[in-house]
């Protein structure tokens, strides 16, 4: 008998610790700086223990059954207080308040517990060994549940399960009280079957654990995401509303499904329908093959290489259902080649030459991608052109980033290249340019692939024109030791978004 | 409720959101110092085994040897030798390589050579760096260049402007005014020669000038202060105003520099090598240089030369302990310096502005560190080296001297990293490896008086079968002036051998 009492005691000492650990946890995983969410959350957990230790005087009468009843609420509170935190932040404003709500909370019944149990006790133990026995067990469950939390629960179960795994054990140890104390607590059938509900309740809990964090993650981004990784040069996340799926790298918008052709279209074949019998051509970035399903609609092409940096988004683009039906299986293609390699430095130990190169970056964001819009770049791409050559370059918005595009065009004529700029209108970009480059005039195609959604021999002269707001501006070119290109697109995007 | 519980609680939580610090690999680096000190100590060494004829010896295989050799190589003649005593030729311009990068030891560029830097220009368009008029844009140091740890945060370039006042603004534009009148003058070259006059400032400490032109600013006393630890390892009271002014008014650059390698002005010295390699003898101490009839007989190892004349590119105080009946050098002074090259496995958690080429951190006694994947045409690293510089300016070379070759490396370990913490409170969980360089020696301290130093030009005017070469000749160790005395050595000494 004292035995299985005793177990009890570090049971409910465990129960108490984890609870105290997801709250911890989960604040400083939501919320960050975890030295601080720590030592409030542990604070304020201790001081409402104390709260509840004072409180248990006022509790006179029927011990046992206010002890099961106690236990109950603690499962219940604590039990649920993950999947409520998760909740609170993706709905609410008021996620601090809520989580210290429930920090005091569980802490003032975990308060009353030890002191209800040791009366409880008191009459069947002499004081000498029931203090030192509840406290042994007491300190016993937490160092299980310490080390249970990092090694067991949070990689396997993670949060939510895990508080809901020892709601569960709570209400089962009221549910044993009934049986463990019942010269003390008599029949009592009421309170039995209300730990069965709890039980019930939690068991159900644990079954939807997994629907309680998704509607949590996807309330995080506006439409249901239906993929996401961290890559180890990015976090690729795919969205899907309706019919439009979008991707995202590193929170930036790389294509909506919806207008994906416009853009695509728009970047290949104003230069590649104008180099007659183009047979090689180069794709730098670009890991998504929206571009190759394009450059495949050329029966003389012969080899496609695609350069893209991130292996994780090359293989996605390569399996996912619904992106290959979106590229047309374009990067498991015969004649397309993928190397997941650095664009810059692979360019430089390649001696190929390419009859048309797409060059499709992010936008320069930043010193290391502004690397691959420099002049000692376009150098670099231009000995990579055959004599009859032309690159494309992906060149931000000429309208929100205006001094941005004329600069990448003043970087390719510094760097010896004849620049042709043009643009179009994406409903999910909003103005967008591109420029081709070659070291010959170019002339706009007579004739293009059929199927096209967009684009029109009649069109694409079109693009080449400028409406006055974006016409060109003074820049700099943009050079490895002098990146004014960073320093533009900054500035260029601040005024447009204060 | 009970305290212990409350204790064991805190105690496993606190345990479970703390860091432990991660082992860290790594050592001293061998700085010749044990060699160095056998000749102070004037040991005995074994009888030489040969004896080789040859008209000119170079002793040392820094900037200035290397470069004295490059001359007499490039002039044709190929019948010298150099001898270098560690078991890598480049003295201040030595590298070294791991996994991750190749990384230097000590000078880390070479500021865009002006029009004077004749020689500079020279050396660089052989090497490709300088093509018809236009700088490989590769070798320039890319974007961001610099950035100062101020006042908890970082900021770009290395002039203070965080919280700057209208008075330190004002204090900065007056003393930009003032190098323009000095740079105007003509006067502040590279090299140093070509345009060095005697003058009152030399008479006066950098620190004394900034107070007698009425600079209060701290910010600008700062900056001045690291100039001068930065180029000679000194503080401004430590240096002649004549070589802290030469530091800003000497430079006119015609592009955005400056010019730098992942491996720094080892570079130049893995080029100068290519060619010169089977002049170049590492490992090779010079023990002796004695008179022998009117030649000079060089022992080192088990080999005397017997050379028409000796280019001596090592410091210049080293040459009284090799050369029978020479004067001891009392009137130059070096400083004493440590360089950390420390491997990140992974880099540290940057919130603000991206990682530069250079980051200082302001107030630190130390000089900052210099990233070595910084010149990487990669977009993604994950990995680096960074070459943490120290120039022990503060109190006298002699005891720092002693500081450096008492304490063991744990004690700068920990030096290195506390004084990196401060800026990147997370470095301790990224370094899985420092290896420490002790340099007694590092460099020529401009000290007032420099300029019009008998012993300086006593050294510089040599007219015997003995040259000396190195940068201590123009009071401080630069890039420029370490290859204008090796040059003008070689010149000097094929002038002589015509004759």
């Amino acid at each position: 008998m004292p035995i299985l009492l005793f177990l009890s005691v570090a049971l409910i000492a465990a129960c108490g610790l984890i609870y105290e650990l997801v709250a911890g946890t989960l604040a400083s995983y939501l919320l960050g700086d975890s030295v601080f969410q720590f030592s409030t959350v542990i604070g304020s957990y201790l001081f409402a223990m104390g709260v509840g230790s004072y409180l248990s005087r006022y509790i006179t009468r029927g011990l046992v059954a206010r002890f099961v009843s106690i236990e109950l609420m603690v499962g219940l509170v604590g039990g649920f207080s993950s999947a409520a935190l998760f909740l609170a932040f993706a709905y609410t404003q008021g996620f601090r308040l809520i989580l210290y709500a429930v920090v005091v909370a569980i802490g003032i019944l975990v308060g009353l517990e030890i002191p209800l149990l040791m009366r409880i006790l008191k009459n069947r133990l002499e004081f000498r060994e029931l203090v030192a026995h509840v406290l042994t067990f007491d300190y016993l469950g937490a160092l299980a549940a310490s080390l249970l939390f990092p090694i067991l629960l949070v990689p396997k179960l993670g949060m939510v399960r895990s508080a809901l795994l020892f709601g569960i054990v709570n209400a089962g140890v009221a549910l044993w009280s009934t049986y463990l104390f019942r010269d003390q607590l008599g029949g009592r059938p009421l309170l039995r079957a209300s730990c069965i509900a709890v039980l019930a309740l939690l068991g159900a809990g644990m079954a939807a654990s997994e629907k309680i964090t998704q509607a949590a993650d996807n309330n995080l981004y506006a439409d249901e995401v239906i993929f996401s990784r961290d890559t180890r040069y990015q976090r690729i996340v795919l969205t899907k509303w309706k019919d439009d799926v979008r991707l995202f790298l590193s929170s930036h918008l790389q294509f909506s499904s919806r207008d994906e052709y416009r853009y695509h279209e728009a970047l290949v074949h104003p230069g590649l329908a104008a180099i007659p019998g183009a047979r090689r051509v180069l794709v730098l970035g670009g890991g998504d093959g929206l571009a190759v399903r394009e450059i495949l609609k050329y029966p003389d092409v012969q080899s496609i290489t695609l350069v893209d940096l991130d292996p994780e988004m090359t293989r996605l683009f390569s399996t996912h259902p619904y992106l290959v039906m979106l590229n047309q299986h374009s990067l498991i293609d015969a004649r397309v080649h993928v190397i997941n390699s650095d664009a810059f430095p692979w360019l430089q130990q390649t001696s190929d030459a390419y009859d048309f190169v797409v060059v499709d970056f992010p936008d320069p964001t930043n010193y290391s991608l502004g690397k691959l819009y420099t002049t000692a770049f376009y150098r670099l791409l231009a000995k990579h052109l055959s004599a009859q050559g032309l690159a494309v370059v992906q060149s931000t918005s000429p309208l929100f980033a205006r001094q941005s595009y004329w600069c990448i065009v003043e970087t390719l004529k510094q760097a010896g290249l004849k620049t042709y700029p043009y643009h179009l209108y994406v409903p999910s970009f909003g103005e967008w340019g591109f420029v081709l480059a070659g070291l010959y005039p170019y002339e706009p195609p007579l004739r293009l692939p059929g199927g096209m959604r967009y684009l029109s021999t009649a069109l694409v002269p079109q693009m080449f024109q400028f409406p006055v707001d974006m016409l060109p501006v003074d820049a700099e070119p943009n050079r490895l030791n002098d990146q004014v290109l960073v320093r533009y697109y900054e500035h260029d995007w601040r005024e447009i978004t204060h | 409720m009970n305290s212990s519980r409350r204790q064991f609680l805190s105690a496993a939580l606190v345990g479970l959101a703390g860091k432990t610090d991660r082992p860290v690999a790594g050592g001293f680096i061998d700085d010749g110092h044990g060699p160095g000190h056998q000749l102070r100590d004037r040991a005995q060494f074994a009888a030489a085994k040969r004896t080789v004829k040859i008209p000119i010896v170079i002793v040392g295989g820094g900037i200035a040897g290397l470069s004295a050799a490059w001359r007499l190589d490039k002039r044709g003649f190929h019948d010298f030798v150099l001898l270098e005593m560690a078991d890598h030729a480049g003295g201040n311009a030595r590298w070294g390589e791991n996994e991750v990068s190749a990384y230097p030891w000590a000078a880390h560029y070479v500021p865009v050579p002006g029009k004077k830097a004749a020689l500079v220009r020279e050396l660089f368009e052989e090497l490709g760096v300088l093509r018809n008029g236009v700088w490989e844009e590769r070798y320039l140091c890319f974007s961001p260049q610099e950035r100062l740890f101020l006042h908890g945060r970082w900021q770009e370039g290395i002039e203070p402007v965080t919280a700057a006042t209208a008075r330190d603004r004002e204090d900065f534009a007056r003393f930009a005014a003032r190098m323009n009148e000095f740079r105007a003058t003509g006067q502040f070259t590279i090299p140093m020669e070509l345009g060095a006059k005697a003058s009152p400032l030399d008479r006066i400490s950098m620190e004394d000038w900034l107070k007698q032109e009425r600079f209060a600013s701290p910010y600008l006393h700062w900056y001045v202060n690291y100039a001068c630890r930065d180029d000679y390892g000194v503080l401004a009271a430590g240096t002649s105003a004549w070589a802290g002014v030469h530091y800003f008014a000497s430079r006119e650059p015609d592009e955005k520099g400056p010019l730098t390698w992942p491996e720094g002005n080892g570079w130049i010295t893995r080029r100068l090598l290519d060619k010169l390699s089977h002049h170049v003898h590492t490992g090779a101490m010079v023990q002796r240089i004695a008179h022998n009839g009117r030649k000079l007989q060089v022992s080192s190892g088990d080999t005397d030369y017997i050379a028409d004349f000796v280019i001596f590119a090592a410091p210049s105080f080293l040459a009284p302990y090799l050369c029978d009946g020479l004067p001891p050098v009392r009137g130059l002074s070096y400083s004493p310096w440590l360089t950390a090259n420390l491997t990140l496995d992974r880099l540290p958690a940057e919130t603000g502005i991206e990682t530069a080429w250079d980051n200082v951190v302001y107030d630190s006694p130390a000089l900052g560190y210099v990233v070595a994947t910084h010149q990487t045409l990669h977009t993604h690293i994950d990995r680096s080296v960074w070459t943490f510089y120290w120039a022990l300016a503060q109190g006298s070379p002699a005891d720092n001297r002693r500081l450096l070759l008492e304490k063991d490396w744990n004690y700068w370990k920990a030096a290195v990293l506390a004084d990196l913490e401060r800026a990147h409170p997370d470095i301790r969980q990224c370094v899985s490896r420092i290896d420490i360089l002790r340099l007694g020696h590092a460099m020529a301290r401009p000290a007032p008086g420099f300029l019009e130093s008998d012993e300086r030009h006593r050294l510089i005017a040599a007219s015997g079968n003995l040259l000396f070469a190195n940068s201590d000749l123009s009071g401080f160790s630069i890039f420029e002036e370490a290859q204008y005395r090796g040059v003008r050595a070689a010149e000097r000494a094929l002038v002589k051998l015509s004759r």
